[in-house]
């Protein structure tokens, strides 16, 4: 999810960033909300990912955006600000699942899961290989989805996903690979060879 | 193999590094690295088309999924703690900041855009009379600046730019020797105090001539009579 444009497009959405959070340190609530219009849409989606309850995804959302009301002062700037919300969302989204403890950071649990919501509509997506795909993606634990929404959908370099998760940066580039080569072999599971690994 | 085991070869290196390098976030090294590899092992191209396709199928149910509500963002606000709002932060969370910003930040809604026009008017009026108020007192010339806080320096009443950060600010009243005394007042205007030893009226022009010329930081500086 690129909420920056390609070149030069990318040093105003950055500046614009720094300044909304300037004046979010200040306590403009105005500038809290133009953060909000710019990041909320990325925030929930990645919680939601997580989580997967919208209620449980919109409710932590606000508690992203609290945290970056009290702590803007303390924003250097060094990561990106979507980076640094999606840090926040990360560590509230774990807190969140231990509190819950229905559902693990484990991946058979997490495929048993997904197994178990199979319906007549999704056993004839199953002929689609994008469909197919998607579910894999679906199948995966939190922990190797989190690591390729970041990645593919949110645009993070390996830095950025490093200071997100918490992890060194040679983890963030073995846990992608893991990732990727669970997902090829659900797929192949599921009737579609990829041929890697 | 775990996911800290750091003995990889060459090939599983590269392949680490393909979804950064599909995604145009890899660093030139990196990229550099990825793309000597290719030359040679044209067989790993393939990857790149399965990392597109993965890549296209994330971006896709990501974006099928729904956005907070209408009602999420009104509780957020109805959560905001109150909390004592510091000089700086009633400066950049003042109304008149606010206009103005909203003013030169398009599209406006018609109704904030009278509020700007109001607060620039009132800013205008402000303006008018403290230059009014330094012609009628000892000939237009400079008040030197033991005032109320009794400390010397130079007095001048600034107006900041919106674009201004709180970074951008501090550094200013560093660079000068200078700080706040006073304010806001009505249009965001601020009493700064400038540090100096020289309070002559060309010491006090050339000062103001300075301020003024920070545009980045400083839309109005106008001297204070104290």
């Amino acid at each position: 999810m690129r909420d920056v444009d390609p070149g030069g497009g990318a040093m105003n959405e950055k500046a614009h960033d720094a300044q909304l959070m300037a004046r979010i340190a200040a306590q403009d609530q105005a500038a809290l909300r133009g953060l909000y219009a710019r990041h909320q849409a990325r925030v929930f989606r990645f919680l939601l990912r997580l989580v997967r309850q919208e209620a449980i995804a919109e409710e932590l959302t606000n508690e992203v955006f609290l945290e970056a009301w009290r702590n803007a002062g303390t924003f250097e700037g060094k990561a990106s600000t979507a980076a640094w919300l999606l840090s926040i969302a990360h560590h509230r989204a774990v807190s969140a699942l231990r509190r819950r403890r229905e559902e693990s950071w484990n991946e058979e649990e997490a495929a048993e899961i997904a197994d178990a919501k199979d319906s007549p509509e999704v056993e004839l997506q199953k002929t689609d290989k994008a469909a197919i795909l998607r579910r894999c993606l679906e199948q995966l634990s939190p922990e190797h989805r989190e690591v390729i929404d970041l990645v593919y959908y949110h645009e993070m370099s390996i830095g950025a996903v490093s200071s997100i998760v918490g992890i060194p940066e040679s983890t963030v580039k073995t846990r992608m690979f893991y990732a990727r080569k669970r997902m090829s072999e659900l797929l192949k599971s599921a009737g579609v060879d990829r041929g890697w690994p | 193999m775990s996911e800290d085991e750091t003995a990889l070869s060459e090939r599983e290196e590269i392949e680490m590094l393909l979804p950064w390098y599909v995604g145009g976030s890899l660093d030139a090294t990196d990229r550099d690295r990825v793309e000597r590899y290719l030359a040679h092992h044209p067989e790993v191209r393939r990857q790149l088309e399965l990392i597109r396709e993965e890549r296209h199928e994330t971006i896709l149910a990501n974006e099928a999924l729904p956005t907070p509500s209408a009602l999420a963002l009104e509780r957020l606000m109805a959560a905001l703690p109150e909390r004592r709002r510091g000089l700086l932060g009633r400066l950049l969370a003042s109304e008149g900041y606010r206009a103005i910003a909203e003013l030169l930040t398009p599209p406006t809604p018609r109704a904030v855009r009278y509020g700007a026009y109001a607060a620039a008017c009132l800013l205008l009026v402000q303006s008018l009379a403290i230059t009014a108020l330094l012609v009628e007192g000892n000939g237009g010339g400079y008040q030197t600046a033991a005032g109320k806080d009794g400390g010397e320096g130079l007095s001048f009443f600034v107006g900041f730019t919106d674009t201004a950060s709180t970074a951008d600010l501090t550094r200013l009243l560093q660079e000068f020797d200078a700080r706040i005394v006073d304010g806001p007042k009505p249009g965001g205007i601020y009493q700064v105090k400038v540090r100096i030893s020289d309070r002559s009226p060309v010491a006090a022009d050339a000062l103001q001539r300075r301020l003024a010329a920070r545009r980045d930081v400083v839309r109005l500086v106008l001297p204070a009579k104290e």
